[in-house]
C-alpha cells in the first residue's frame, strides 16, 4: 500500500512540474558518465592503434614469447641458481623481483627499529638528546634519497679499502670483512640432523605461546602476574640447545678466506647493496620517527596521569597504556612507509644493484624492446606488492576499528 | 582536632627554576642519573661528529685549486671544495649559454616580482594573482629561457603576461599606500566614480585594450635567441620541471579526487584505478614508461622530446599523489557543511567552489607543501633517465677530467643545497598553517 502511495505521489509530482531533459539530474549523471566513457575508450582505441600501427612500421615484435630466450648477461648479486648462456629473461625477471624483495624486507626491518628507537629518542625529556634525534630527522628528511643513496656509494662504500687491506669487523677473528668489494661473512652449513633441532625449535615456541596464553588466562581470573620472559627464554633456548649438542652440532660456518685477489666462501654483500640498505634504512627511520612521535603524542596526557595515579610503573605506563593506544595512529602510516622502501629500492638503478628495475627494465629492456610488456611486468610487480600491503592495512584498520569505540 | 605548633617552620629551599641556566642544565639534563650518563655520551658523540665535520669540511678544506691533483697536494684529508666552486655556474645553470644566463635571472626575478603581493598584507584580490601566476607566468618564463621564433599564440599569452605583470605590480603598490585594488584606483583617477558600473566596466576594457595593444606592438620587436632543452640543466632545470609538476598537480589532483567521490560511478572507478596505478609504482618505473612507450604511442613523424616526456610523467605521477591528499582535506569537511550548501541553493559546482574547497585547501596546506617537498627531492630522478639536472651536474663533476674521482663534495653540497630549501618550506609551512587556523582555541 505504502509503494502504490508513494508510486501515486511521484505521478502527481511529475504531472505538476514539467519533465525538463536538460535539467533532470538522472539524465545528466548518465550523459556525464557516457562521455567520460567515450573519451577514455577514445584514448583507449587511439593509444591501440598507433602503438600496433608503429609497432608494424618499426618491425618489432610483440608478445611474451621473449621470457624465454637466452638472456646473454649476468647479475653480479642473486638469490636463485642462475648461469650465463642457458638463463632466459624469465630468469633475470625473478632474480630482480628476489633482490628487490630481499632488500626491501632487510630495510624495512632494520628501518622500523632505528625509526622506533629514533622516535622515542626525540620524545626524551633529556634537551640534548631529543634535539640530536631531531637534527637527524631534520637532515635525512629533508634530502632527496637519491643523494643519500649515491653519497653512501660513491662516498663510502666505494672507498673502503682494498681486498688485502680489509676491515676486521669481528674484532681480530677474521671472519666479517669489509672492503671496497662488499661486506663478507660466514655462512652456516646445515648438517644432516639439523632438522632435529628445527623441529625442536618449532616445538619450543608452540609451547611458549601455550604458556603465554595459560598465563594471561590465569591473570584475568585470579589477577596473578606469572613470569612471562625468562620461562620464555628458557623454552627457547635451552630445549633446542641441548638438542642441537646431543645430535652432534650438526652445523658448519663457511668462512670467507683470502685465496689470491679476493675473499672466497661464505656469504658476500656487494658494496651497491650495503649503500642502498643502509641509505633506504636510514631515510625511513627519519621518516618513521616522526609518525612515531607524532603517534605516542596523540594519545591524551590524561592516559598518562590516570595510570601513573593507579600505580602503575613508568615502563607500564608505556606497555600497557600509551603504546597501546598510540598504535593505530602509528601503524597505517608505518606500513605505507613499508610501501615506499619497496618503491624506493628501485633508487637501485642508480648505483647497480640489479633489482627488478635495473636488470629488468633497463638492460633487459635495451636489449630485446618489447617496450610495453617489459613496463607493464614491472609495474605489475609493484602494484601487486602495493596491493597486497594495502590489503594488510586494510584488515589491521578493521581490527583496530572493533576495539575502539 | 588542630595542630598547632609553636615553632616557626624553617623556609624551603626555593624550587629549582628554569629560569636560571644551573637550573635549566639539572632539569633538561641532569635530573637522574641516567640522564646524566645519557648526557655525557650525547655530549660526546657530538664532539666526535662535528670536530670530524668540521676538520673535513673547514679546517682542512681547500677552496681554490685548479685540479684534484693540486688539491691533494693542499692537503690531503680535507674535502676539496675548489672542484665545486669552479663547477657552480654549471650546478646552477647546467650548459646554458654563458651570455644568456641574464635570462634565466630575469625569469627568477619576475617570478618574485608576480608572487610577492601574496605576502603583501593589504593587497587585495590575491586568489586573482595566484592564479595568473599558473596560467600566464609560465608562457613568459617559457619564452625567455627558450627563446626563437613566436607563434601568433605565444605573442598574445606574452603579451598578456607582460600587461598582467605591470599591472600586478601596480596593484600591489596602490594596495600597499591606499588599500584600494588598481580598478577602483582608476576610476577615481578618471573622476568616474559616480558613474553608473556598466560604463565604469566599459571604461576598464577599453584601458585594457589600449594597454594590450601597446604592449603587443612593444614586444614585437623583442625576440630573444634559441636556446634548446638540451642545454638547459643544474637546479635551473630542476626548477623548471618541480615548478610544472608543481603547478599542474594542484589542479590535477583536485579534478582527481572530485572524480574518485564522485556519485557517478563510471567516473569514480576511472579516478581510483588512474591513482592508484600511478601511487603503488616507483617515479622511476612511470620515468621509464614515458621514454620507452610514449614515442610508440605518438603518430608517425611526431617526435616528443625527452624533457616533454619527463614532464608529462611527472605531472602524472604527481597529480595522483596531489588527489590523495585533496581527497583527505575534502574527508575533513563535515556533511553538514554540504547540506548547508544544498540548502541555499548552490549546485554541485557552486558547493564545492565556494564552500567546499577554500575550507578544504586550508585544511590541505601543509600536506600540500610537503607533497611539494616531495616532488622537489623526487626530481632529482630524472638524472637518472639522462637529463643533466642538478644530480646529473653533480655527478658529472667526478666525470671531468681535473676533478676525476671528486665524488662526495659534490653530493654533500647538493645536499646541504636541497636541506636549505626543503627545510624552509616545511618550517613555512608550519607557519602558516597556525596562521590560517580558524580553529577555536580556549
Amino acid at each position: 500500500m505504502a509503494v502504490t502511495d508513494s508510486l501515486k505521489k511521484t505521478a502527481r509530482v511529475k504531472s505538476i512540474e514539467k519533465f525538463d531533459f536538460f535539467h533532470d539530474e538522472r539524465v545528466r549523471s548518465v550523459f556525464y558518465q557516457l562521455l567520460t566513457a567515450a573519451a577514455v575508450g577514445w584514448v583507449a582505441w587511439y593509444l591501440f592503434t598507433a602503438t600496433s600501427q608503429n609497432l608494424e612500421v618499426r618491425g618489432m615484435k610483440s608478445g611474451f614469447a621473449f621470457l624465454g630466450v637466452e638472456a646473454g648477461f649476468g647479475t653480479d648479486f642473486k638469490l636463485i641458481d642462475y648461469t650465463i648462456g642457458t638463463g632466459t629473461y624469465g630468469d633475470i625477471f625473478l632474480i630482480g623481483i628476489l633482490n628487490t624483495l630481499y632488500i626491501s624486507a632487510l630495510a624495512i626491518l632494520a628501518s622500523t627499529i632505528l625509526g622506533f628507537s629514533v622516535g622515542v629518542l626525540r620524545l626524551s625529556s633529556n634537551w640534548l638528546v631529543s634535539k640530536v634525534a631531531l637534527t637527524f630527522v631534520e637532515i635525512f628528511r629533508n634530502t632527496p634519497l637519491l643523494i643519500q643513496v649515491i653519497f653512501w656509494y660513491t662516498g663510502i662504500f666505494s672507498l673502503l679499502p682494498k681486498v688485502k687491506k680489509s676491515f676486521d669487523l669481528s674484532g681480530g677473528a677474521e671472519v666479517v670483512l669489509l672492503n671496497n668489494r662488499g661486506l663478507y661473512m660466514p655462512w652456516p652449513v646445515p648438517g644432516d640432523l639439523l632438522w632435529m633441532t628445527g623441529l625442536t625449535l618449532i616445538l619450543a615456541i608452540v609451547g611458549a605461546i601455550g604458556y603465554r596464553w595459560w598465563t594471561k588466562m590465569r591473570q584475568n581470573k585470579t589477577g596473578q602476574i606469572a613470569p612471562v620472559f625468562l620461562p620464555f627464554a628458557a623454552l627457547v633456548i635451552i630445549f633446542p640447545g641441548v638438542v642441537f649438542f646431543m645430535s652432534g652440532s650438526p652445523l658448519s660456518w663457511d668462512i670467507p678466506v683470502l685465496e689470491g685477489f679476493n675473499f672466497v666462501g661464505g656469504a658476500t654483500l656487494p658494496p651497491a647493496f650495503l649503500a642502498l640498505f643502509v641509505a633506504l634504512t636510514i631515510y625511513h627511520a627519519a621518516h618513521l620517527a616522526e609518525t612515531v612521535r607524532a603517534g605516542i603524542l596523540s594519545v591524551n596526557k590524561g592516559q598518562q596521569d590516570a595510570a601513573r595515579a593507579i600505580g602503575l610503573r613508568e615502563n607500564r605506563v608505556m606497555s600497557l597504556v600509551v603504546i597501546p593506544q598510540a598504535m593505530p595512529a602509528i601503524v597505517p602510516p608505518m606500513i605505507s612507509l613499508w610501501m615506499n622502501v619497496v618503491k624506493n629500492s628501485s633508487l637501485a638503478i642508480a648505483i647497480g644493484y640489479p633489482d627488478l628495475v635495473s636488470v629488468f627494465m633497463q638492460t633487459s629492456l635495451n636489449q630485446v624492446g618489447h617496450a610495453i610488456e617489459i613496463v607493464g611486468m614491472t609495474m605489475a610487480f609493484y602494484m601487486f606488492v602495493s596491493l597486497t600491503i594495502s590489503g594488510l592495512l586494510n584488515i589491521y584498520n578493521k581490527r583496530v576499528q572493533l576495539v575502539v569505540r | 582536632m588542630a595542630i598547632i605548633t609553636k615553632e616557626k617552620t624553617t623556609a624551603r629551599a626555593a624550587p629549582l627554576s628554569d629560569k636560571s641556566l644551573i637550573g635549566w642544565l639539572r632539569l633538561n639534563l641532569f635530573n637522574s642519573v641516567f640522564n646524566t650518563i645519557l648526557t655525557v655520551v650525547t655530549v660526546y658523540i657530538i664532539y666526535i661528529t662535528v670536530e670530524g665535520l668540521l676538520v673535513w669540511g673547514v679546517i682542512d678544506a681547500v677552496w681554490i685549486a685548479d685540479t684534484r691533483r693540486a688539491c691533494f697536494a693542499i692537503s690531503l684529508d680535507g674535502a676539496c671544495w675548489a672542484g665545486v666552486v669552479s663547477w657552480l655556474d654549471n650546478i646552477f645553470y647546467g650548459r646554458y649559454p654563458r651570455e644568456e644566463l641574464w635570462r634565466i635571472n630575469l625569469g627568477g626575478l619576475l617570478l618574485v616580482i608576480w608572487m610577492a603581493p601574496l605576502w603583501l598584507p593589504r593587497v587585495k584580490a590575491k586568489v586573482t594573482i595566484g592564479l595568473t601566476t599558473v596560467f600566464l607566468y609560465p608562457f613568459l618564463a617559457g619564452y625567455l629561457f627558450a627563446g626563437g621564433d613566436k607563434g601568433l599564440f605565444m605573442q598574445i599569452m606574452i603579451s598578456g603576461a607582460i600587461l598582467c605583470l605591470v599591472g600586478n605590480t601596480l596593484h600591489a603598490f596602490i594596495g600597499v599606500f591606499t588599500g584600494k585594488g588598481l580598478p577602483e584606483f582608476l576610476i577615481a583617477l578618471l573622476g568616474k566614480k559616480a558613474a553608473p558600473e556598466k560604463s565604469q566596466r566599459n571604461i576598464l576594457l577599453g584601458i585594457l585594450a589600449v594597454c594590450f595593444a601597446v604592449v603587443y606592438m612593444l614586444q614585437m620587436g623583442a625576440s630573444f635567441e634559441t636556446v634548446s632543452w638540451t642545454k638547459w640543466g643544474g637546479l635551473f632545470l630542476t626548477l623548471v620541471i618541480s615548478g610544472i609538476g608543481i603547478a599542474s598537480a594542484l589542479p590535477g589532483g583536485i579534478i582527481l579526487a572530485l572524480g574518485r567521490r564522485s556519485k557517478l560511478p563510471i567516473i569514480r572507478v576511472l579516478s581510483t584505478a588512474f591513482i592508484e596505478l600511478f601511487r603503488s609504482v616507483p617515479l622511476i618505473t612511470v620515468l621509464f614508461m614515458a621514454t620507452t612507450m610514449f614515442p610508440l604511442f605518438m603518430p608517425e613523424g611526431f617526435v616528443l622530446n625527452k624533457l616533454t616526456q619527463v614532464i608529462i610523467a611527472v605531472c602524472l605521477f604527481n597529480a595522483c599523489y596531489m588527489a590523495e591528499t585533496v581527497r583527505a582535506g575534502l574527508q575533513a569537511i563535515p556533511q553538514g557543511q554540504y547540506e548547508g550548501a544544498h540548502t541555499i541553493g548552490l549546485g554541485y559546482w557552486g558547493t564545492m567552489g565556494f564552500i567546499i574547497m577554500p575550507q578544504a585547501l586550508k585544511h590541505m596546506i601543509p600536506n600540500i607543501v610537503g607533497s611539494f617537498i616531495g616532488l622537489l627531492k623526487d626530481t632529482t630522478l630524472v638524472s637518472i633517465i639522462g637529463l643533466f639536472d642538478i644530480l646529473g651536474m653533480l655527478r658529472s663533476i667526478s666525470r671531468d677530467a681535473p676533478w676525476l674521482g671528486l665524488h662526495k663534495e659534490p653530493l654533500v653540497f647538493g645536499a646541504m643545497l636541497f636541506f636549505l630549501i626543503c627545510f624552509a618550506m616545511s618550517k613555512y609551512s608550519r607557519r602558516l598553517e597556525v596562521k590560517l587556523s580558524t580553529d577555536h582555541k580556549h
